[in-house]
Formats: structure tokens, sequence, C-alpha cells
């Protein structure tokens, strides 16, 4: 029980994260605009949610991986016989690993949430980067195809009728990430807005 | 000369990244140390899935529940696992069951000739997809009964283990220290009988 109750260290900033970069946001940043002036714009805002979506989403999907790694050492983490019961689906050889090159969905969340975050560094440091469109779409493009992927997964939690909060969890900050860049697409494409 | 004035904001983004990134493999790497599950020796084993009958009814399988991952090596006082993959219509099968059956009596606690820890059998029951084999659960019951086994045997008519196992034919069999790592398979000594290795490879009393 323990175990799934640790999850909300991940939960609530990807909440949070998800907060910020809905158009309610600004009622969140608000107060935080005297000590944080990037959060004064839209796209400071939309960056900072970014951020720390993608921050909880690399800190859940390396948690999942170490998850797998304990339960093939013969340990436990979370197992349970109630359906909130991760060790069933992390540590099952067949699912958790993709199914054309066998690598861990752990690892891969890490590798997207780390270029999602390597996307926001950049556009926090040079918002008008010759790439900066280039890259809003790369975030856009894989947090789509991580929606299908979500799709997969859910679908062997139905077939083994157990739910694994902390891939859950890894979910909500994909389809957060998505929420956030597919705005800060539009926000591009609307220059004076993106500028101010 | 041509400069890039962007570089410097991709570079240092880069760096944070890649710190990041490897500053959370390095973490996984010195606090776990993942054995891969397959059916190599020194593999963990992979799961058993389905029912299995004991004599008085089918009942859940809960294979991981044989194994003691604290076990260490040279431990008499762990129980060791042979798991059979057969087929009750196999002619190999039908003529093993008398031998099979006679070691998992003689691998036991109760038989004071053996001075080596308590092994468990099981049989994975399945149907091959061969023309005249068709199996059924009463059939399972019944072989288990003509041949005066008194282990498990497990359901596996739908192949489900026997695909995750990767079993070329049958019978194959397996032995399992009592932490769950495969110490030998038939696949990998072709040439010796399970219970030679069990002789072989388990721990003794003095």
């Amino acid at each position: 029980m323990a175990s799934n109750a640790l999850v909300a260290v991940y939960l609530v900033p990807t909440l949070i994260g998800l907060f910020i970069v809905s158009p309610w946001g600004g009622l969140l940043t608000n107060s935080l605009k005297d000590r944080y002036p990037s959060l004064n714009s839209v796209r400071g805002q939309l960056l900072a949610g970014l951020q720390l979506i993608s921050l909880a989403g690399f800190a859940v999907s390396a948690q999942t991986l170490w998850i797998s790694s304990k339960i093939s050492e013969g340990g436990s983490f979370c197992s349970s016989s109630s359906t909130f019961s991760c060790d069933d689906l992390l540590g099952n050889s067949k699912l958790n690993v993709d199914p054309f090159f066998g690598l861990s969905w752990g690892l891969i969340g890490m590798a997207v949430f780390a270029l999602l975050l390597f996307i926001v560094f950049v556009l926090q440091q040079e918002h008008n980067h010759p790439m900066a469109e280039r890259m809003i779409s790369m975030g856009l493009l894989s947090t789509g195809v991580g929606v299908l992927i979500i799709g997969l997964l859910v679908s062997y939690e139905l077939k083994e009728g157990k739910l694994c909060l902390y891939c859950t969890t890894a979910h909500i900050a994909n389809l957060a990430a998505l929420v956030g860049f597919f705005r800060l697409k539009r926000l591009y494409e609307n220059n004076s807005e993106w500028n101010s | 000369m041509i400069d890039d004035e962007n570089a410097g904001a991709m570079g240092s983004a880069l760096i944070k990244v890649m710190s990041l990134f490897f500053i959370g493999i390095m973490i996984i790497a010195f606090t776990a140390n993942p054995v891969s599950v397959g059916t190599g020796e020194g593999q963990r084993a992979p799961d058993i899935d389905g029912k299995f009958y004991n004599g008085t009814g089918w009942s859940d399988m809960e294979f991981g529940s044989y194994f003691n991952t604290s076990w260490e090596e040279g431990d008499i006082n762990g129980q060791w696992v042979v798991i059979e993959f057969m087929d009750t219509d196999c002619p190999a099968c039908q003529r093993a069951a008398e031998d099979y059956g006679s070691y998992a009596n003689y691998f036991s606690v109760s038989n004071s000739e053996w001075n080596g820890p308590h092994v468990n059998f099981l049989a994975s029951a399945t149907e091959l997809s061969i023309q005249g084999h068709n199996s059924d659960r009463q059939e399972i019951q019944d072989f288990r009964a003509d041949n005066e086994h008194n282990f498990p045997y497990i359901d596996d008519l739908d192949q489900d283990n026997m695909g995750e196992w990767g079993i070329p034919g049958t019978p194959t069999y397996f032995l399992i220290q009592p932490d769950g790592i495969i110490a030998w398979s038939s696949p990998e000594h072709s040439g010796e009988k399970v219970s030679d290795a069990i002789f072989r490879l388990t721990p003794r009393s003095a």
C-alpha cells in the first residue's frame, strides 16, 4: 500500500504541471510572477509547466525501470492481490518491454521525457531558435505517438485485470505534455504572442 | 566564417539532459541487480500460469510460492523444483512417466535414503498441435492416476506456458534452484537425465 502511496510524489507535480499548461494556468502562476519573471508571458508559463511535467515523467519512468529491475532480482515492490498491483505488469517479461526491440518501457519513457526536457530547456534559453518550430513539432509528434503506446499498454492492463499506478502516472504525464506542446504550437503560430 | 550563434542554447540543454539521464541510469544500476528472465541456465524461470490438479481438484497455480529469493547457494533447506513439459498423448512422455514418478518419490525429505534437499516435482501438461493429440483435463487426471503420481499437474492445454518457456518438444525438463534461477535444462544437456542433474547440482548433508 505504501508503495502505491509513493506514486503521489510523481503524480502531484504532473497534475500541477497539467494545470499550469491548461488555459487556467495563470490562476496558479499569478502569485509566482514576482519571484519568477519568466511566468509573465504565456510562453514562459507553458514552458514552466512542460518542464515540471517532463521532470515528473522522467522520474516516474526511471522508477518503473527500477521496479522492473528489482522484480527480476526476485524482489517485489508493489505486489498485491488487489487490482493495484504494478508488479504483475512491470514484472511480466512479455509485457514490460516493447514488442519490436525488447527495450524496457521504463527506459523508453526516460528517453522520451529527456527529449521533451531538452526541447523545453532550449526554448527557455532561445525561444526564437532557428529550430524552435521543428522542436515544438517534434515534442507534439512524440507525445502524439505516446498516446498510441498508452492505448497498447492500457490494453495490457485490461487483459491482465491489473492497474499499475506508476505506469498510469507516466501516461498522464505524456497526455499533459501533449496538451502543453499543442498549446505551445498554437502560440508559436501567433508571432506576436510568442514574442511577448 | 560561419558561426552558429544558437549552439550555446542547444549545448547547455544537451549537457543538462544527458547529465540527468545518466544520473538516473547510474542510480538504477547501483541499487538494482537485474537478472534476465528466460529458460537458459542462470536465468530466472518465467512464470507458470493456469490451474493445477493435485488429486482433489483444480486450483490456481502460484508458481512464485515455490521460491525463496533470499536462498543462498549451498543451503540444504531450500526446496528445489523440477518441472516437466509433457503431453499425455506423447509416447516419449508416457515412457518417461514411470521414471519421473520414481524420481519424485526418491528426491523427497520423506525418503531417508536421500540426504539432499526436498525437490518439488511438477508436470505441465499441454496438447501438442499434432494430429491425434487431443487432450482435456480428464485425460490429465487419468494420466496422473494411472502413473500413480502424487505431484501437481498444470493445465497448459492452450500451450501458453509452453510458448512462454520456448519449449522445443516434449518431454522437456528444467531443474530450478530454490531462488527461482534455472540450474539445468534438458535442451542444454541432452545426454544427461534430470535425476543425474539433481545428484550433481544439489547440496547434500554430511
